[in-house]
């Protein structure tokens, strides 16, 4: 049996799997000290005895504690943000587009080498060892302890990084350091900027894990823990300590995953429908199909892996306005229960018109009566019209697909959507996040500049494979069951024919006895 | 516009996507450095083209390479500037004033770059009014610009100096030291008079990309919204006509190197599922669009793909399956209608079996 915890900005879910069943369900509001909101939820789970902490195998927690302490500039440590790559990028430093106050956050302390590589492995400058030495000497001097290393073409050749990394090391064994390969994927300032947040969050990882895991532990569980990351797959808690910025955006991957769960679909439409906006997504061959534009977190750019989320302004306490013919973007939020109608409000929500039309039993529906019959059915029109438009948008060309809907708001839908071949409403669909945290998988991604003519195509794809399968191992994954999900090749124009960039993600199963 | 200075930039940047056509490069670094280098050495004086005396020195400059690379190989402050003092050195006189290769992309701010270092001014117009494969397809050497003495400079400040007899044979040869050089170079080349300048370039571009990049931020939304403010813009500028061909879902993308070019298609189906696909043929740049079987747009006029629900013009490379999007096309500067530019910049120039019809045609 496995417990799976979605640790959100206002509720803590969580669900007790066997199997493919979920034996119990809850929701409890997230404290301010996080461990709170998890032993609530853990003691209604476990309070009738019918299960038993011994019967739990592992234990997944997805949380959007680091997005927000980027989002909200809280819990930040100052970083070093080491870059090698001159001569290149002269007047270019670390951090150069971030907004003003997470960047003053960071504290300021810039250092930039020569090194790094040119896209065919010619160097871009030698290291110098004078510049590493008097790195180092300002790093003591300033007891900085978190660094960021970024060079020039790493996810090629890391050396530049590894060799700094180590030298720091041997003068600051206490250093937390964050070298930028680990975040693969080219784009130099990109990466750099993910290796920077994630080295600003790392005394706050080692709190937010440990105290996760003080939760457990008073409560007698013990298992291996797990923390899902943006892609639906998992990292080791202990892993998280060192990467929690990729647990970013992990919410709507584990409701879209929690979504294929709860009604076995690979290809489907997921409707996630909230208080204030419905967030659509697309599952492909189960997992959530992924964005391609540039994704920002707290206004900065980053080049982390993220969900194909459309979000559209309709949710259970959207505003009704017009006879029914203009609905939300604007909501009165988590205020529904004193503005709508039926809480006795002033305000009519979409809340309001469900109950007027009789399809829910929500507050007092004697508040509603007086609403014309022509505006609750213009509503209602309007609502299912505004789902099925954007539904149709976030469609792949010209299939038919299910669609399935999930959240507190999907009781909205009380006729059927257009746009889709079957309408599923699995039960449970209100903790589709913890479910969706319980059923991850381990992966690893990779990814390298090759060109065809000095390596064969499947021997180049071979060896990015067998680095992204390395990774999933060190994340917590049983080699013999890793497989290659998604392989990506894009040429790169005016270069050698043969330059292909090669991106490859692989996913296992978890190793079972795994650290925790 | 008499100056460009910090806030002109966004918008700059966001108008020369939309006429790079889906080419150029991503000008997000290219606009950091000019934002770096303006907020360093203050405001880039412009000016139009026909307030250049005849005989005032010119040379163009832009970076020459695969925008791949540049996202590793990040540019430096300085590079256009040195460029500049490099070419200097080599003709052994001054420049007076420095203009664009293309408008489209990136290549719309490197010249400002040149010109805040060195403090000299830009000219409000370029050699394209959009982005194209090639240098011999620009209107200078159109017009019967040499393309030599040109100087290219790397990241490290080497240096390579180019006297070549056409300009199809220099971009070969630029071609190959950006690829010796780490993919990514800037090149100061096709100097000229005032004069010269005056007949050869498409005038005015510069400020219409900061109006243009205005004009999708203010009206960010629905592409649908989009046109009526695109045609208003375009209604009044040398580019003319402004059409909404299509929006719908990419079905289908697909591109292979060939040449060193990105070259494939991408497929464009209704969101309902109705009516023609639209196909739109791709090196580089959107160089084709057809309906079913009919043409909608064709090279030298412009084609612009942008994300349906921001109206964000989408670089090529970035274009991918399932993305919702809307296609508008866009008449060309006249000058690229003429006989001799059509010569080069023809459908069939591009392997495409077709005549050229201007938009406001089909």
């Amino acid at each position: 049996m496995r417990i799976g915890i979605d640790v959100g900005g206002t509720h803590t879910d969580a669900v007790i799997l066997d199997g493919d069943h979920v034996i119990a369900a809850t929701k409890a509001l997230t404290s301010a000290d996080v461990v709170g909101g998890i032993t609530d939820a853990l003691d209604s789970l476990l309070k009738d005895g019918a299960v038993s902490q011994d019967m739990i195998q592992t234990v997944m927690i997805g949380t959007t504690q680091f997005t927000n302490a980027i989002v909200q500039r809280r819990e930040l440590s100052p970083v070093a943000a080491v870059r090698i790559s001159l001569p290149s990028g002269r007047g270019m430093p670390p951090m150069v587009d971030w907004p003003a106050d997470i960047a003053e956050a960071m504290g300021g302390h810039i250092y930039t080498l020569h090194g790094g590589y040119l896209y065919d492995g010619f160097p871009v400058a030698d290291i110098r060892d004078d510049e590493i030495a008097s790195l180092i000497k300002d790093l003591l001097k300033k007891s900085i302890k978190n660094i960021a290393i970024a060079s020039a073409f790493s996810p090629m050749n890391a050396e530049p990084e590894k060799i700094v990394a180590a030298k720091i090391r041997a003068a600051i064994p206490d250093a937390r350091i964050t070298v930028s390969h680990s975040f693969g994927r080219l784009g130099l300032m990109e990466r750099e900027n993910a290796a920077i947040m994630n080295t600003t969050l790392l005394p706050f990882a080692d709190k937010v894990v440990s105290s996760f895991l003080d939760a457990l532990a008073n409560r007698g569980l013990h298992s291996p823990t797990y923390i899902s990351q943006n892609d639906g797959t998992l990292m080791s808690a202990d892993f998280v300590r060192a990467y929690p910025a990729l647990t970013f955006a992990s919410g709507p991957t584990n409701s879209l995953r929690g979504a294929h769960k709860l009604t076995g679909l690979q290809e489907a439409i997921v409707v996630d429908i909230g208080g204030t906006t419905s967030d659509i997504g697309v599952l492909q061959g189960g997992f959530p199909r992924e964005s391609n534009v540039v994704i920002e977190i707290g206004g900065v750019r980053t080049n982390f892996r993220m969900p194909d989320i459309l979000a559209i302004g309709l949710g259970g306490g959207s505003l009704v306005l017009d006879e029914g013919r203009t609905i939300g973007p604007q909501s009165v939020g988590h205020n529904l229960v004193t503005e709508g109608l039926v809480f006795g409000g002033e305000t009519l929500t979409t809340t309001d018109i469900l109950v007027a039309s009789g399809a829910a039993d929500i507050g007092d529906a004697s508040k509603v009566a007086h609403i014309p019959k022509t505006t609750v059915e213009q509503a209602g029109f309007t609502m299912h019209e505004k789902l099925d438009q954007s539904i149709e948008m976030m469609k792949p060309g010209g299939k038919e697909m299910p669609v399935i809907l999930v959240g507190g708001g999907a009781i909205l839908v009380t006729g059927g959507l257009r746009a889709a071949s079957q309408l599923h409403r699995p039960e449970n669909s209100g903790v589709a996040n913890a479910i969706g945290a319980a059923i991850a998988q381990i992966g690893g991604e990779a990814e390298r500049l090759m060109s065809y003519r000095e390596t064969p195509r499947e021997e180049a794809i071979k060896k990015v494979t067998d680095e992204a399968k390395g990774r999933a191992v060190e994340a917590g994954a049983e080699s013999s069951s890793i497989k290659a999900v998604d392989i990506e090749e894009t040429a790169v124009p005016y270069m050698d024919e043969g330059a292909t960039r090669i991106r490859v993600k692989v996913i296992g199963d978890l190793a079972t006895g795994g650290s925790s | 516009m008499k100056f460009i200075d910090l806030e002109h930039l966004n918008d700059l940047a966001l108008g020369s996507v939309f006429l790079a056509t889906g080419g150029g490069g991503d000008p997000h670094v290219p606009k950091l450095i000019a934002h770096e280098a303006i907020k360093q050495y203050g405001p880039v004086s412009v000016i139009k083209p026909d307030k250049l005396d005849n005989d005032a020195y010119v040379v163009t400059i832009g970076s020459v390479g695969a925008p791949t690379v540049s996202l590793e190989l990040l540019p430096s402050i300085d590079d256009a500037a040195r460029t500049l003092e490099a070419f200097e050195k080599h003709v052994g006189r001054k420049v007076d004033a420095v203009a664009s290769f293309e408008i489209g992309g990136g290549n719309s701010l490197i010249p400002l770059v040149a010109a805040t270092g060195k403090g000299i001014p830009v000219i409000d117009g370029d050699g394209m009014g959009r982005a194209l494969p090639e240098a011999q397809m620009m209107s200078y050497p159109i017009a019967g610009i040499r393309p030599t003495p040109a100087v290219a400079f790397d990241y490290a400040g080497n240096t390579a100096i180019f006297e070549v007899s056409t300009t199809a044979i220099y971009e070969r040869h630029i071609r190959s030291y950006s690829m010796a050089a780490g993919g990514m170079i800037t090149a100061a080349e096709h100097p000229m008079t005032g004069e010269e300048l005056k007949r050869s370039i498409i005038p005015e571009t510069l400020s219409f990309s900061v109006g243009l990049g205005r004009t999708l931020r203010e009206n960010r939304g629905q592409a649908d919204s989009l046109l009526e403010p695109l045609q208003k813009i375009f209604a009044d500028s040398i580019y003319g006509e402004c059409r909404l061909i299509h929006s719908g879902k990419v079905i289908d993308k697909a591109t292979r190197i060939i040449g060193g070019y990105d070259i494939g298609e991408a497929t464009i189906e209704a969101f309902d599922g109705k009516g023609d696909n639209l196909t739109v043929s791709i090196k580089n740049e959107y160089l084709m669009a057809k309906l079913g079987d009919k043409v909608a747009a064709s090279v030298p006029d412009l084609i612009t793909i942008v994300d349906y629900e921001t109206g964000t013009p989408i670089n090529a490379e970035r274009l991918r399956y399932g993305q919702r999007v809307s296609v508008f096309a866009t008449g060309c500067p006249e000058f690229y209608r003429s006989e001799a530019a059509l010569k080069v910049v023809a459908p069939r120039c591009f392997g495409f079996d077709i005549d050229y019809v201007p938009l406001e045609k089909l």
